[in-house]
This record gives structure tokens, sequence and C-alpha cells, in this order.
């Protein structure tokens, strides 16, 4: 009885110490950082100036910028590194310079220009899509060295 | 500018990337932390006046109606101005109430809208939703015939007006601040007035025939009064009455009183007139500008 009982013991330490060794090899070579600005345009002696501002005060209409930093903090090399951020609830891609990002207009199925990309027009047909019709972006990056780091960015307007 | 806008206040918009990558022989996925942007309320509003045309104004009261559309993006009540002494007016309109149309229906339904008590904020309306405001107002007594006048509602945000961009820190809806939006939180709108009123002029002439073919008022000689009434303007009188004694020293002569040449009987019934022992009475009811009335009756000399 008591060997058994020791056994029991035995195995529940064995397991506990993989579960341990699991969390340790979550630690990832990359990490992705998450950061939002907003774009506020103001008015400087009758010129426009942008200024990227903390968001404490967000509207309909405002231009925002999402920031996504890389960094391989590893000492190997990440290959196949495809970064993909939804377009979240409630706001829309910002139309300049949509055409510069690698999207889908589809939940994530099908990637392109966003030029290139059609949509149901609602009557049988379809139309071309525009940057409201975002729903996902992509940034295929292929290799990141050892220490190298980056920033991914898109505009949005607060629908 | 006063367009509805999208997303209502308190509104998270959350954004999270993630990567998916290989490195050595292995393939991982990598999520980002989430940002979170809370959505503050816009304050906004429209304002419209809803009368086309001039609303005519007689001798009762008349209804304005206007539009107040709460273009932001959260529920807000507003304050409601009504000034009646616009620029330009011929008249300054008597403001008597201001009318919520609380059913919904667009008309004013007296007893079933409510009245909105002054320096009361409208109910609560909801974004993109619109509230229909009367106002009920009448003519001053110096108001005349064909004279029009505006009268203007503006409507401003209980939360707060100002130059667009003012922040209320925590005011907002959904637990953020408020901000004013392009309109300045206020606008205001008109609504235009013309009176439509009536007057009445009277002028009574008499003819005489004596017993002997002449016109002498001698006793036994029949005097004939023609009273004509005459409305002049765009409007109505109500309730217009055309009455006469018969002077000291003379009898009616029974049954010959006529109104517009149609006779009428002296009793009092159904028909406009009566003939009492000291006088006739004519009601002519309402009558609309440019009618004319003739009433006549004789009388014979005692």
């Amino acid at each position: 009885m008591i060997r058994n009982w020791i056994a029991k013991v035995a195995v529940t330490l064995a397991f506990a110490g993989s579960a341990m060794s699991v969390s340790a090899q979550a630690a990832q070579p990359i990490e992705l950082i998450g950061v939002v600005k907003v774009d506020k345009v103001i008015v400087e002696n009758g010129k426009e100036k942008h200024q990227l501002e903390d968001p404490k005060v967000v509207v309909p209409g405002d231009k925002l910028l999402f920031t996504t930093k890389y960094r391989n903090a590893s000492t190997e090399t990440v290959r196949n590194f495809v970064v993909t951020n939804p377009v979240p609830n409630g706001v829309a891609l910002a139309s300049d310079g949509a055409d510069a990002q690698t999207v889908s207009v589809d939940g994530g199925k099908t990637w392109g220009k966003l030029s290139t990309l059609t949509v149901s027009d609602g009557k049988g047909g379809t139309r071309p899509a525009t940057a409201a019709d975002v729903t996902h972006l992509r940034w295929v990056l292929g290799v990141v060295a050892p220490g190298a780091s980056g920033a991914l960015s898109y505009n949005a307007i607060v629908r | 500018m006063a367009q509805a806008t999208g997303v209502s206040a308190g509104t998270l918009i959350e954004n999270t990337a993630s990567a998916t990558y290989t490195s050595g022989t292995a393939s991982g996925t990598v999520q980002s932390n989430t940002v979170t942007v809370r959505v503050d309320e816009l304050l906004d509003v429209a304002v419209a006046g809803l009368t086309s045309t001039p609303v005519s104004a007689g001798s009762g009261t008349a209804v304005l109606a206007y539009s107040v559309t709460n273009t932001g993006n959260g529920p807000e009540a507003f304050n409601l101005a009504i000034n009646p002494a616009v620029a330009g007016n011929q008249f300054d309109a008597t403001v008597q109430q201001v009318v919520i149309d609380s059913n919904g229906n667009g008309t004013y339904d007296p007893g079933v809208d409510a009245v909105l008590p002054s320096g009361s904020p409208t109910p609560s309306i909801a974004a993109d939703g619109s509230l229909t405001v009367f106002v009920i107002v009448s003519l001053p007594t110096t108001a005349t015939d064909g004279q029009t006048s505006q009268v203007e509602l503006t409507a401003s945000a209980v939360t707060g007006t100002g130059t667009p961009g003012t922040a209320f820190a925590g005011q907002g809806a959904g637990g953020g601040d408020a901000v004013v939006g392009s309109s300045g939180a206020d606008d205001n709108a008109f609504d235009s007035l013309i009176a439509t009123l009536a007057t009445v002029s009277l002028t009574k002439a008499a003819s005489i025939a004596d017993p002997f073919g002449g016109s002498q008022p001698v006793p036994g000689a029949v005097v004939t009064y023609t009273l004509t009434a005459t409305v002049n303007g765009t409007g109505q009188v109500e309730n217009l009455h055309v009455t006469d004694a018969y002077p000291t020293g003379t009898t009616y002569e029974a049954s010959t009183m006529t109104l517009d040449a149609a006779a009428l009987t002296d009793a009092a019934d159904a028909d406009a007139g009566t003939a009492s022992g000291t006088g006739i009475d004519v009601n002519l009811g309402t009558v609309a500008g440019g009618t004319t009335k003739v009433v006549k009756f004789n009388v014979k000399i005692n």
C-alpha cells in the first residue's frame, strides 16, 4: 500500500515537472507590442499640422494610428513571419494609403491590394472594395534576424 | 455638416495583432497586447423648421413645427430657446406654449402631446433620433393683416456647448468624455408666420316712403334701413352680428327683415335673424375677408 502511494506521488510530480517545462518553452522568440495613438489635426497659423497624441478623447471621425512593434528577442532567426491584424469593430481603415497595404475584405480568406478586391453590392453583383470594407490587414515579412525589430502601422477612422 | 455620426458613445475599440512564424524546426503564433480606445460622446444637433410656407395666424393660435435631431453619438437632452423677436419682423408673435410631439405622429394633438414647462429640457433623444417640437403662438394686438414674422428655435445640448472640440471630462454617455462636435452642440432654425386678419366696416342708409308717394319723414311713412357689413382682409371674422335698435317713435314692420335680399323670419329660430321689440339682430357667423353682407328692415314712423 505504501509503495503504491509513493508511486502515485512520483507520477504527480513528474506531471507537474513536464507542465513547468511547457510554460518555459512558451517564452516566444518574437514579441508583439500594440500601441494606439490618435492623429489630431491642429491648425496653427492657418496651416494644418498633424499631432500624434495618446487617445484621451476620441470621437467618431477621428483618425487612429494602430502600430504593432515586433522584435526578435531570441538568438535564432525567425522565418515565415506573418503579422495579421483584424480591423476592430467601430473603425474603418483610412482610405489614404490603404492601397499600400495587403488587405482582406472577406474575413481573412483572401488577400490582395485593395484596388484588386471586390465585394458584393447587395444586388447580386459585385463592386470595387473600399477601405471601409477591409476586415483584416496582413504583413508578410519573411525573415527576422536575431535582435532585429520593426513597426507595422495602419490608420483607421472611428466610424 | 449636420450629419449623423456612427459608433455609439462608450464603444470600446480593441485592436490585437497576431503573428505566425517558424523558428528552427518549431512553428509558433504570438499575440500582441490589446490596445483599447473608448469612444467619447460627440455633442451635435441639427434643428430644422418644418413649415415650408408661412403659417397663417388669425384671431386664434397658430402652430409652428420644428425638428430637433441628435446628430451626436450618444443619448442627449437639449435645452430649447424660443425667440419671437427676430430682426426684420413686422410683428413679434406671443409664445403661448412649447409642446413635444409625445406620440411622434408629427401633428399637434392638444391634450395628448406634452407641454414642455418653461426652462425644462427636452426628453433625452437617442443618437440619430429626432424630436418634433411645436411652438404655439398668437398674434399681438398690434399685428395687421398680411404682416409677416419669424420665430426662431434654438436647441443646445444639456451637457454643454462651445467651440468644436470643447471637452467635458467624464460627462459623456457610456462613461467617457463629452466633446462638442462641428455644430457647436447647438443649432437654430426659423419658422415663418403671416397674419391673416379681417376688418369689418358697417354702413347704414335709410330711405323713406311717405303715404303720399313722397319721401317725407311724416307719421305713417315707412323707413327702410340698409345695413351693409363689409369684411376686408385675408382672414375671417367670427361670430359677426349685425344689430340695430329701432329709432324712438318708430315701430318695426313685421316680417320685413332680409339678408342679402332673402327674407328672414322675426322669430328666434333656425335662420340668422331675430326681430325683437327693441331691435333686430342678424347673426352672420364666420365671414371671410372680401365678403359683403346686406341686411334690410322697415320701420314705420308713429
